[in-house]
Parts: C-alpha cells; sequence; structure tokens
C-alpha cells in the first residue's frame, strides 16, 4: 500500500508547536498500521489543534467547536466500519464540548480521540482551558481562574472510556505507539496529548512538561481500573505519567444494535426502497 | 355540509381517558368512518383533566369542532366542564355516582350494578361508556371487542381480557328500554384506510425515504417520530440514538449524512434553538439533512402539550448568516408523509437543510387516511461524483453554474472528502482568501434562488372571491371548513394553503394572490408570521391577522366566530 497522506495544506502553526509532531506521529501510526486513506475520517472540532485534519490528505469532516464527538458518533451509525479519529484541543474536547465526552465515553463509541491538551486556549489566543491551573495568569484572569484544573484521564475512566493514555508530543516514540494502539482499540480511546503551545503558555512549556513527564511503571496493570484510577490522581506540579492508563474489551457502541450489524447503513441506503414500509401499514388499521 | 358525528371523551389523567379513545379510534376505523381524533391533554402523568374528540363521518375530516354529540364523562368535573357544548340533542353518559348533582336531561346515568361484578373499579369506566355509546349508535359491540383484543391480548391477562369482553356485552344488553338512534349517515369501508396521527405520518413518510440514521433527544410533541423509528429501525436498517442533547442529535446526524446514510433529526422550537449552530455548518458544509420542528406553546417551556405556530419566523432565520435552507410545513396528514419523503429528496439534490414543520395540533391529532400511495414517492440522491482513477481529493465544492456540487461518500469511493464548517475552497481546506470566498458564498446562495424558482406557490380553494385566507399547517383544516360554512352564508372567502414557506417563490406568489382584494392570515400565533414574511419576500400585503395563541387547536367553530366578526366588522 502507498503510504502516502501529504497535503498541500500551509500550516498555520507557530514554529515549535506540539502539533507539528502530533501530525507527524499520527502519519507515522497510520503507515505502520497501513490504513488507507479512503477507510478512516478525521472529525474535527475548532481550535488549532483541530487544524491538523487539514495537514492531512484523508477524508474530514471540519465541523464546530466542541462538536467532534457527536459528528463522530453519526459517522459510526451510518458507517461501523469507518475508522473514526476524532481531533481537535483541550479547550474544544473538555470546555465546549465537556458534555459529549462523557456521553461517548459512555457509549464506548468505537473511535480514537486525539485531544492536543496545551491547557490553554491556543487559536483564541490565551484564554484557560479546564486542563489550565487555577493560578494560571491570563488577560480575562488576571487573578488566575481559581478553578481546580480537570485531569481529562480521570474524568474518561469514571465515564468508562475503555481506553485512556496521556502522552507527550516531545516523546514522538512513546506518542506513536500509543496512538497506534488507540487505533486498534475497539471501543472508546481517549489520547490526552500533553503538546506545548509556544506563543500562549509559557508556563506549561516543553521545558516544564519534560521535566515532569515520567513513563508509567512496567509493573502497571492496565487492565485493572483501580489501578489505573489511582494512577490518574497524580499531582502534576510533580509528576505527569504517560502511557496507556487503562486499556479493558467492553461492547462497543452498536454491539446491541441489529441495524449496526454486517453492512453498514450508508452502504445498504441504495437498497432502502419506499416499499420498506408498507409492513408497517397494518399497525395502523 | 359535512355528515359527522362528535364524540368527547373527558376525565383525568390516569383514568383510562386514552384506551378508550385508542378503542374507540380503532372501532370506528373497523366499521368503515373517516375519523378525526384531537386529544386536549395535560403535561402530567396523574390528575387534571384531559379530553378526546373523536369526529367521524361520511367524508374525509380534516378538522375538530367544539359542538358535541355524545360525551362520554369519566368523572364529575369531565360532565359538568363539557355539558355546555352538548347539543340539545345529545347525550351524555356518565357513572351514576359521578352525576349525581346533574340534573339535565340529555345526561344518561349508568348505575354502578351494571356490568361483571368484576369490573367493578374506576379502570372499566371508560368501556363501559363505550359500549353504552356503541349501542346507542346501533353500532356492532363485536367490533369493539375486535378492537380491544388487537389491542390489548398481548398487554393484558387473559382473564381481565375477558373481563373487558364481558363488560361489552353485559352493557350492550344494559338498558332494554332506550331507543336506538342510528347515525344520519353511513359508513365506507375500505380496508387499507389507516388512522395516523401527524408525527406516525412523519416517522413512516421518513421509512419510505430510506432513513437510516435518526438521532435526538426527547421533547414533546416531536418524541413519537423517535418511538416509532426506533421501534422499527432494528429490523429496517435504520439506527437510532437518542444522544445527550439536541447539539449532538443535529451534529451527529450530520456526521451520518456526511458518511451516506440519509438522515434526520427531530425536537421541537427549544430544542431547535440549540441545534442553531449546526443548522448554519449543514447550510456552510452543503450536508444534507432533514429537521423536524414539532411546535409548541412557546416560548422558552412554554405550555409543553399545547400547540402554537410561532416557529416559522425563527426557523427561517435560525443560525448566523446567509445560508441556503428550505421550510415545508405539510397541510395535513397524508401531505406529512409524502412531503417528509420529499424533503430527503430535496435535502439531498440542494445539499441543504430542510425542515419540516409541524405543530402538536397535527403531531397528535389522528385522522384517517388511504394507504399512502408507494408510486408517488421516489428516492434521489442528488448528484454524485463519478469515481477518480486513483484516490484524490474530491473537489466537494466545485463551483457550478447550480450552485450544486457531486458528492461522495468516504470509503465507498475512491475520492477523499473534506466537507468544512469554515469558508473553505473547492477541495475543502479552510480558506479566507476574498475571491474564493465570493465564490464560494455565491455558489451557496445561487441554490436558494434556483431552489425558489422550482417551489410551488400557494395552492387556492374557493376563488373567485373577493377575500383570502391564507393558512399553514394545522390551520389548513378548520380553515377550509369554515370558509364553505360561511359560503353558505352569502360570505365567500377563498383560501390559500401554503406548505413550501421558505424560500418564496416571489412570482408564483404574486400572481396566485393578485386577484384578491382583501388578504388575512389565520395562524396559530400573535404576528402573523407567515403575513409578515410574505410581505418580507413579496409584495403581497396582508390586511390583518387572526392569530391563536391560547396553546389549544383552531376548531371549526373558532374560525367560523373570528370570520364572522370580520365581515360584521367591515359592514
Ligand atoms: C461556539 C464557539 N465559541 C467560541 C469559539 C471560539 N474559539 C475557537 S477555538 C477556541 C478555543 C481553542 O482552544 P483549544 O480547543 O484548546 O484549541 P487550541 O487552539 O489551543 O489548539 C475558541 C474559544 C468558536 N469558534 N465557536
Amino acid at each position: 500500500m502507498s503510504c502516502n497522506y501529504e497535503s498541500d495544506f500551509a500550516s498555520q502553526w507557530c514554529p515549535g508547536c506540539g502539533n507539528f509532531d502530533t501530525l507527524e506521529c499520527l502519519k507515522t501510526a497510520l503507515c505502520n498500521l497501513q490504513i488507507e486513506a479512503r477507510d478512516f475520517v478525521i472529525a474535527a472540532g475548532i481550535g488549532q489543534a483541530a487544524k491538523l485534519g487539514f495537514s492531512l490528505r484523508c477524508n474530514l469532516l471540519a465541523g464546530l467547536h466542541g462538536r467532534a464527538l457527536p459528528l463522530a458518533l453519526g459517522l459510526k451509525m451510518a458507517n461501523h466500519k469507518l475508522q473514526v479519529l476524532a481531533v481537535s484541543g483541550d479547550g474544544c474536547f473538555y470546555a465546549e464540548g465537556g458534555n459529549h465526552l462523557l456521553h461517548n465515553a459512555r457509549r464506548n463509541l468505537d473511535i480514537t480521540m486525539l485531544a492536543s491538551d496545551n491547557r490553554v486556549f491556543g487559536l483564541t489566543k490565551g484564554q484557560a482551558s479546564p486542563t489550565a491551573a487555577a493560578d494560571f495568569i491570563t488577560k480575562i484572569h488576571p487573578e488566575g481562574s481559581g478553578a481546580q484544573p480537570l485531569e481529562p484521564t480521570l474524568l474518561a475512566l469514571s465515564a468508562g472510556a475503555t481506553f485512556v493514555a496521556k502522552a507527550f508530543t516531545g516523546n514522538p516514540d512513546e506518542l506513536t505507539a500509543i496512538i497506534e494502539a488507540g487505533i486498534n482499540h475497539q471501543g472508546f480511546a481517549l489520547i490526552d496529548i500533553l503538546s506545548p503551545c509556544v506563543s500562549f503558555n509559557k508556563v506549561n512549556t516543553f521545558a516544564w512538561l519534560k521535566k515532569r513527564i515520567e513513563p508509567i511503571a512496567e509493573s502497571h496493570d492496565r487492565n485493572n481500573r483501580a489501578a489505573a484510577l489511582q494512577l490518574a490522581q497524580f499531582n502534576p506540579e510533580e509528576k505527569i505519567p504517560t502511557g496507556i492508563y487503562y486499556q479493558t474489551e467492553k461492547p462497543v457502541y452498536g454491539a446491541h444494535k441489529k441495524a449496526l450489524s454486517g453492512e453498514p447503513i450508508a452502504g445498504r441506503t441504495q437498497n432502502y426502497k419506499p416499499e420498506r414500509v408498507k409492513p408497517l401499514f397494518a399497525r395502523y388499521r | 355540509m359535512l355528515n359527522s358525528c362528535n364524540i368527547v371523551i373527558a376525565g383525568a389523567a390516569g383514568q383510562g381517558v386514552e384506551s378508550a379513545l385508542v378503542l374507540a379510534g380503532k372501532s370506528l376505523l373497523k366499521a368503515g368512518f373517516h375519523i378525526f381524533i384531537s386529544a386536549d391533554y395535560q403535561s402530567r402523568v396523574r390528575g387534571g383533566h384531559n379530553f378526546m374528540r373523536i369526529r367521524f363521518g361520511d367524508q374525509p375530516l380534516a378538522a375538530a369542532v367544539s359542538t358535541i354529540n355524545y360525551l362520554l364523562a369519566l368523572n364529575e368535573e369531565s360532565l359538568t366542564r363539557h355539558l355546555p357544548n352538548l347539543t340539545n340533542e345529545g347525550l351524555a353518559f356518565v357513572m351514576a355516582d359521578d352525576g349525581l348533582n346533574v340534573a339535565d336531561q340529555r345526561v344518561v346515568k349508568i348505575p354502578a350494578e351494571a356490568g361483571p361484578t368484576t369490573a367493578k373499579t374506576d379502570t372499566f369506566t371508560g368501556i363501559k361508556l363505550l359500549a353504552l355509546l356503541f349501542t346507542e349508535l346501533s353500532l356492532s359491540p363485536e367490533i369493539l371487542k375486535e378492537s380491544v383484543r388487537q389491542q390489548f391480548a398481548k398487554k393484558l391477562s387473559p382473564k381481565l381480557l375477558q373481563t373487558n369482553i364481558d363488560t361489552i356485552s353485559e352493557l350492550a344488553r344494559f338498558f332494554t328500554d332506550r331507543p336506538v338512534q342510528p347515525l344520519p349517515f353511513s359508513s365506507s369501508p375500505d380496508p387499507q384506510r389507516m388512522l395516523v396521527n401527524g408525527n406516525d405520518a412523519i416517522a413512516l413518510g421518513m421509512v419510505a425515504a430510506g432513513i437510516g440514521v435518526y438521532t435526538a433527544y426527547p421533547m414533546t410533541p416531536s418524541t413519537s417520530v423517535m418511538n416509532v423509528l426506533a421501534d422499527c429501525g432494528p429490523q429496517m436498517g435504520i439506527a437510532v440514538e437518542q444522544v445527550e442533547d439536541e447539539i449532538a442529535a443535529l451534529n451527529a446526524a450530520l456526521g451520518a449524512s456526511y458518511a451516506g446514510a440519509r438522515a434526520a433529526t427531530g425536537s421541537s422550537g427549544a430544542g431547535i434553538c440549540l441545534m442553531a449552530e449546526a443548522i448554519g455548518l449543514a447550510g456552510i458544509g452543503e450536508i444534507p439533512i432533514v429537521i423536524f420542528d414539532a411546535q409548541r406553546s412557546s416560548p422558552a417551556t412554554g405550555m409543553a402539550t399545547r400547540t402554537e405556530q410561532a416557529d416559522l419566523l425563527f426557523v427561517a432565520h435560525v443560525s448566523h448568516g446567509d445560508f441556503p435552507r428550505l421550510i415545508i410545513a405539510p397541510a395535513g396528514h397524508s401531505e406529512s408523509f409524502y412531503l417528509t419523503a420529499e424533503a430527503f429528496n430535496l435535502a439531498d439534490y440542494w445539499q441543504i437543510p430542510v425542515f419540516i414543520l409541524s405543530d402538536q395540533a397535527q403531531a397528535s391529532s389522528e385522522r384517517s387516511v388511504n394507504e399512502f400511495d408507494l408510486e408517488k414517492v421516489t428516492i434521489d440522491r442528488g448528484a454524485i461524483a463519478k469515481e477518480p482513477q486513483s484516490a484524490e481529493m474530491l473537489r466537494r465544492y466545485e463551483v457550478t453554474e447550480t450552485g450544486i456540487s457531486p458528492r461522495a461518500f468516504p470509503q465507498f469511493s475512491k475520492w477523499l472528502i473534506s466537507c468544512d464548517s469554515h469558508e473553505h475552497n473547492e477541495i475543502g481546506q479552510v480558506s479566507d482568501d476574498i475571491e474564493n470566498r465570493n465564490r464560494q458564498h455565491n455558489k451557496r446562495m445561487r441554490k436558494l434562488a434556483n431552489l425558489a424558482a422550482t417551489l410551488p406557490g400557494p395552492e387556492i380553494i374557493g376563488a373567485p372571491a373577493d377575500n383570502l385566507l391564507i393558512c399553514w399547517g394545522s390551520t389548513v383544516g378548520p380553515v377550509l371548513e369554515a370558509a364553505e360554512k360561511l359560503r353558505t352564508q352569502g360570505h365567500n372567502f377563498a383560501v390559500a394553503i401554503f406548505q413550501y414557506l421558505y424560500p418564496l417563490n416571489r412570482e408564483r406568489i404574486e400572481k396566485a394572490l393578485a386577484p384578491f382584494k382583501e388578504i388575512y392570515t389565520i395562524e396559530g400565533n400573535y404576528s402573523g408570521q407567515l403575513g409578515k414574511l410574505l410581505q418580507m419576500e413579496t409584495n403581497v400585503r396582508i390586511s390583518s391577522h387572526i392569530g391563536k395563541t391560547d396553546g389549544r387547536l383552531f376548531t371549526v367553530e373558532d374560525v367560523v366566530q373570528s370570520l364572522t366578526e370580520l365581515v360584521g366588522g367591515g359592514q
């Protein structure tokens, strides 16, 4: 197979942005997994991270701020055989779209969510995101937000995600391996990708992140939810574990639905003729 | 004039008014009558006051009337509330202890001992009254029994089922001294005839159109569409999902449409408010989608089980910016079926959001219709791109004369397809280049102009006349009947039925409306929203508006009264 996802799109990221690394790692993972471009769709939100899809030659559904996950749900309902990647930033996934994260994790929707977590709203020039520390100073929050940062892995674990991982753009081999594992995973895979924002986050810089990240110990039992929950309760000021926190097998969204077995609905649609409604008429007599 | 009879069944929530209604409806359908049933119920599970109007006759019926021929009162409150609307020749049936304080010759009191000893509780009141009424009208009690078996064989224990059957037999024999009052019209049986509510017709239209995905969040009065689709979904290959909110509902439906399914969502006004942003996504992304809005009393939560037609201007403008959209408001139940099926074709053809605007009055009223003719339903998926030699980016937003750019579906095509909520170039990459913006914006807006030119104008009934009444949706039935009534009294009103509400075909509308001196709107809203839209978009001028905001449907009498005042006022 040809491994060509090159797009002519001129990237709109700042030099040194972690998104470049994520893009390269994703390309490598897709190549390694030999996934044909026609077989996957990127469902994107809005933000700097969400623009990643334009830099790939691929199927892309670039939607609204916060709404990448419901798009992904619809994609999987129409065609459960598509590989779906939901790509966006921490503001998009955890602020505007927080509700969708809870419910699609509950559904165990079989998608891979790449959340570029720079702890800041990049595109709108530096406001606090839900993962920002309470004392993170911005124009809007000269005194800090006062709100506790959300730990996405902890949230996803409690909501029912079956694959929860954290990666760092400064560690591309690990990031690539996690993306591959996430795509291979059957079920809802959240990958929170620590990614420096060189322009708007002068606190959680590359060096700051590098100093704190620490690969999860070999001994961690990733099938153990209690251990994963434990792992996700770290103090980010001290150390941040990277790697796969949790992975388990559970029925995926649609497994209980007859309409979502066999040939995808999108493929069957051409056989849906008006006459299909006729058997229903008897109920109304 | 119509030959019809109006029965009202009234009682508290939880008293079995609904089962009595279902049995009456099914039985009158079997007996071969045309039927129009409207329900007036409160948003509560027990208590309160609910009543159902069951009108039946020898010709198709499209409206409710307030005058009652037979009243089945399940409690005393129901009796006193509705007696004023009972005709002089009418009859009210009530259990004796519910009618203690009412002295009225028209009230037939049923002694507590009527019926089997096993059927003494309140839950049997509905069926007792119904059995008596059937006897009174010399309709066969066997039909009622058949409906009981049809409806309840699976839900009730065999013993309880038999008690219901026995109740019918005994009540049919109970009064030996009452003269029967045969109906002044005959039935016209048609075994294919169906009794559907407006939402059933819409759900069935969706199935006929080949829907594959329906995503929604429950909201009265739209939810029953989801119930019907969810029920047949497993067999028919329709995936239905109750999502976390209406924002997810429309976004998920758009995802499904992009992936190649025919998709729809539905809600009532408040839910449509939450969909606003994604409606714009459908517009700029050119993603075909059908959005069903069962309007209800507004604003905000309004009155949950009450009707209104006040979403039109909202839906005509919802979401920021200019982009093409289509609003269809089926006037009636058969129309709901056919126009819903057509909505999917128009959505696919023009790659736009298409709204189906119904309202609570139509959504929950049941009407007998001829079996839907599937020969009249076609499926047209619109322009599909020719397959390329090898995988490449589709010019998904190719600038064309018509504004329509061929589509393809991921994985089912070699094309790679980018669909974007930003302004984008032809291959779907975000772009804010000036020339590109102008080309893409013009391309989208060309679709609106081209679409408008294909749409029909209003249907005019009762011309020539000096006065014209404009109406849409559930208001059409009562207006047509009232206009006919007034004609017999020497007042000529023609009626304009609008089903395509936006965009408006200016030329056709102006031509159709030109002959009339005075033009009035009758709508279930305060401001005369269709009138306003017409005045914005055409040279039509509205003389005045007859509105209604009390949440109740227009009865024929309501309209007659308003029109009588209108003519009276002109003298
Ligand atoms: C409904 C809506 N609200 C707000 C915005 C403005 N907006 C665009 S991106 C964004 C936040 C971006 O932050 P994040 O998701 O973390 O992505 P990043 O740019 O940091 O990669 C906001 C607030 C929008 N586009 N839509």
